[in-house]
């Protein structure tokens, strides 16, 4: 009896470590207008009455829902930001006059129907269950894995999603709203501004298993093959105790480049400690990479030594019209270039809803139509217009830019431009026939 | 050679850390049968303390003041939310420990935020040479400070009256309280025990990399180091916590250039596969005590 009882416990324990990974979620349901009228056609997620809390009485409703990392999950320290400057950017919006359609106008609500993913795709679908029947598409589905749970009914039920993420994968998706290059141009970028500056001539990639990290890695190894460099990947998992492997093939290898895809103290663990270990290599992370926090951290001068930051536009700091507007809307707030991707995100979203509009057609099958009629949208210089293009072949279409920043104490988030949006050669010449992973 | 040594080093800094975590969890399981969830939270929140107090009172302080806090916090746990459940099945009080340690979680995480916090410790990723050797500051930090935690807890249980207490009440409760031990004194302060440890325990792995909210996982280390010294030995809980720690880490050293077959992170799946090994063999654990089995 003692016997079993002993080892029921052993086997507990372990039954128990899985279930502690598995947390629970929470719900809760929101309830909405739905339906409306008028000269435009109108459907889920738009209504004649105007928004709660809005200035614009007179003005329709359009609701946009949100699904983000708010609390919990590994990637919150850039989800909350994003949806802050998400609900400056729509409010900045409704201030000046809203959606235009003929006479009519209507306001954009993303307030009402934000929901917490916890960065976990099965909650992710859960909660978008809750609001679908409510909005007319999301402002915001943060993450791959999570935004990949629901594309198919995204797809099925024409909701138009701006995504926070940026896997190739989203060009091949008429629903999805991607701005800025994804993660497997930005590498190729990456790649040969390496070759080009430090005459890098051997590359690996340390990601995170996924769309988010593979994306990244198959990128690299395009440019590395188009460039003939030595190429390795290797995969890596979440926790700082956990890079063990990956900071030991650094060091053994000393590749001149890392292209680094996990998050900030994931990050920290491998340039940090290979620099410890007399790593003198170039990392460049992608964006999801760095944290401002990091140069608190005492991998803070491993950083400034090594580490570069790519990104698909530039931080927030930057001097364009849209980065301007995006600070006098969003006040007095610690900088994180969260918000600069949340505002970035946005344009497209408004170019589409203001198409729509034009169209008469602000139902869901309306809407697809006005993204698949995007050539150009204005991103108020934060990106050139061409990024915007929605319409052509994912070939044709994809924006191929990226930025190279490096660790500038002085400026707002950490990081400032080194390299302004470029296409390397690489990147130039891929035929984009597939998603990189 | 030198990367031999030097691997093994970082593997016995590395396994201080899951010693403390797993010592945790024995010295509640010796005393009350129950395996307790609860220590990720603990471990969490007493790096999260450390987080806050040592910008006024520097890194040593804060760390003292940090034990002392998740001590006390351990203790207040068990007074209001386990006392009521004595005599309760021992698998409700395992389920209870687990609810403790999400409930405790979420109140942690608002105090974390979404950035990266910093327990300002004084290592980083500076490293010393020692006979050739190099080795990183902070693991020969977290060797010696477990050394020495070790060395206290083990005198204590062994020539104090209260640690004797302990010991009996883990015999048999029954019996320990028919000679007038105070069992519940003996479960409290077990509590408090593995919150100290667990604040010890979160503030090491916090060093070099910061505090988020992710960092709770790491706890999960333990239990493979428990079962592997056993569930009721304390010396068990040492020697499990650091062969984990070594095997992880020869294993990161090693395995690409032996066995590259096995995938990049192999070193991350190590502690489970050597848990099932000795699980095979010794059902109990290399130390821990076997149940005499009649029918």
């Amino acid at each position: 009896m003692a016997n079993w009882k002993h080892r029921r416990t052993a086997f507990a324990a372990a039954l128990f470590a899985v279930a502690l990974v598995a947390t629970a979620c929470r719900g809760g349901g929101d309830t909405g207008g739905g339906g409306g009228d008028g000269e435009v056609a109108t459907g889920t997620g738009v209504t004649a009455e105007a928004c709660p809390d809005t200035p614009n009485q007179d003005n329709g409703c359009i609701y946009l829902g949100i699904i983000s990392d708010l609390t919990s999950g590994p990637f919150a320290a850039l989800a909350v930001p994003i949806t802050d400057a998400q609900k400056a950017f729509w409010e900045r919006v409704n201030e000046q006059g809203g959606i235009q359609a003929g006479d009519q106008a209507f306001d954009v609500d993303v307030t009402s129907y934000i929901k917490d993913n916890k960065y976990n795709p099965e909650v992710h679908r859960q909660v978008y269950q809750e609001i679908e029947s409510e909005v007319l598409g999301l402002a915001q589905t943060l993450g791959s894995p999570t935004t990949a749970a629901i594309i198919n009914d995204l797809e099925a039920n024409n909701v138009v999603s701006a995504p926070a993420s940026w896997t190739s994968a989203w060009d091949f998706k008429d629903v999805i709203l991607e701005s800025g290059t994804n993660y497997c141009f930005e590498s190729m970028n990456s790649v040969d501004y390496a070759v080009d500056e430090f005459g890098a001539e051997s590359v690996m990639a340390v990601h995170y298993a996924g769309d988010y990290g593979e994306d990244a890695a198959g990128g690299a190894e395009v440019a590395a093959e188009a460039q003939g460099l030595d190429f390795t990947a290797i995969e890596t998992g979440q926790g700082p105790e956990n890079q063990a492997g990956a900071i030991n093939a650094i060091t053994k290898q000393k590749p001149d480049l890392v292209i680094v895809t996990t998050g900030p103290t994931d990050a920290a663990a491998v340039v940090g400690q290979s620099a410890a270990k007399g790593f003198k290599g170039k990392f460049i992370g992608t964006s999801p990479t760095w944290n401002p926090a990091l140069l608190e951290s005492p991998a803070a001068d491993a950083f400034k030594a090594l580490y570069l930051q790519s990104g698909p536009w530039a931080p927030f700091g930057a001097d364009t019209p849209g980065h301007q507007a995006m600070r006098d809307a969003l006040g007095d707030v610690d900088p994180s270039d969260g918000y600069t991707a949340g505002w970035a995100w946005s344009y497209p979203m408004k170019a589409a809803l203001e198409t729509a509009a034009e169209n008469g057609d602000l139902t869901r099958e309306g809407l697809v139509e006005a993204v698949k009629s995007l050539t150009t949208v204005d991103y108020e210089g934060m990106l050139p217009e061409e990024a915007g293009n929605f319409a052509d072949e994912p070939n044709d279409a994809v924006f191929r830019q990226s930025v190279i920043s490096e660790v500038d104490e002085d400026a707002p988030t950490g990081v400032s431009v080194t390299k302004d949006l470029y296409t390397g050669p690489s990147a130039e010449g891929y035929e984009f026939s597939e998603p990189c992973f | 050679m030198k990367e031999l040594l030097s691997s093994t080093l970082a593997g016995l800094g590395q396994g201080s850390v899951y010693a403390l975590l797993a010592l945790g969890f024995v010295i509640i399981y010796k005393s009350m049968r129950v395996i307790s969830f609860a220590q990720p939270a603990l471990m969490l929140a007493g790096a999260v303390l450390v987080s806050y107090l040592v910008g006024p009172f520097g890194f040593i302080i804060a760390v003292i003041l940090g034990v002392v806090g998740i001590a006390l916090l351990g203790l207040g746990l068990e007074r209001t939310v386990i006392r009521p459940m004595v005599g309760k099945p021992v698998f409700v009080v395992a389920i209870i420990t687990l609810g403790i340690d999400i409930a405790l979680r979420v109140v942690i995480n608002g105090f974390i935020g979404t950035d990266v916090r910093q327990v300002g410790d004084p290592w980083g990723f500076s490293r010393v040479s020692l006979l050739g050797v190099t080795v990183q500051e902070r693991y020969i930090a977290m060797f010696l400070t477990t050394a020495v935690v070790i060395t206290v807890l083990f005198a204590f249980f062994k020539y104090t009256r209260l640690g004797l207490a302990t010991r009996a009440a883990s015999y048999d409760q029954e019996t320990a309280l028919a000679q007038g031990i105070s069992v519940s004194t003996v479960f409290a302060m077990a509590w408090a025990i593995a919150g100290g440890l667990a604040a010890i325990a979160g503030t090491f792995v916090a060093t070099g990399v910061g505090v988020d909210q992710q960092l709770w996982i790491i706890a999960l280390k333990a239990l493979p180091a428990i079962i592997l010294g056993g569930l009721d030995s304390l010396g068990g809980a040492v020697v499990g916590g650091l062969t984990i720690g070594v095997v992880e880490s020869l294993i990161a050293t090693y395995q690409s250039d032996f066995a590259p077959w096995l995938g990049d992170n192999f070193s991350v799946v190590s502690p489970y596969v050597v848990m099932l090994l000795v699980l095979l063999v010794k059902p109990y654990g290399l130390f821990g005590t076997k149940e005499v089995e009649r029918v």
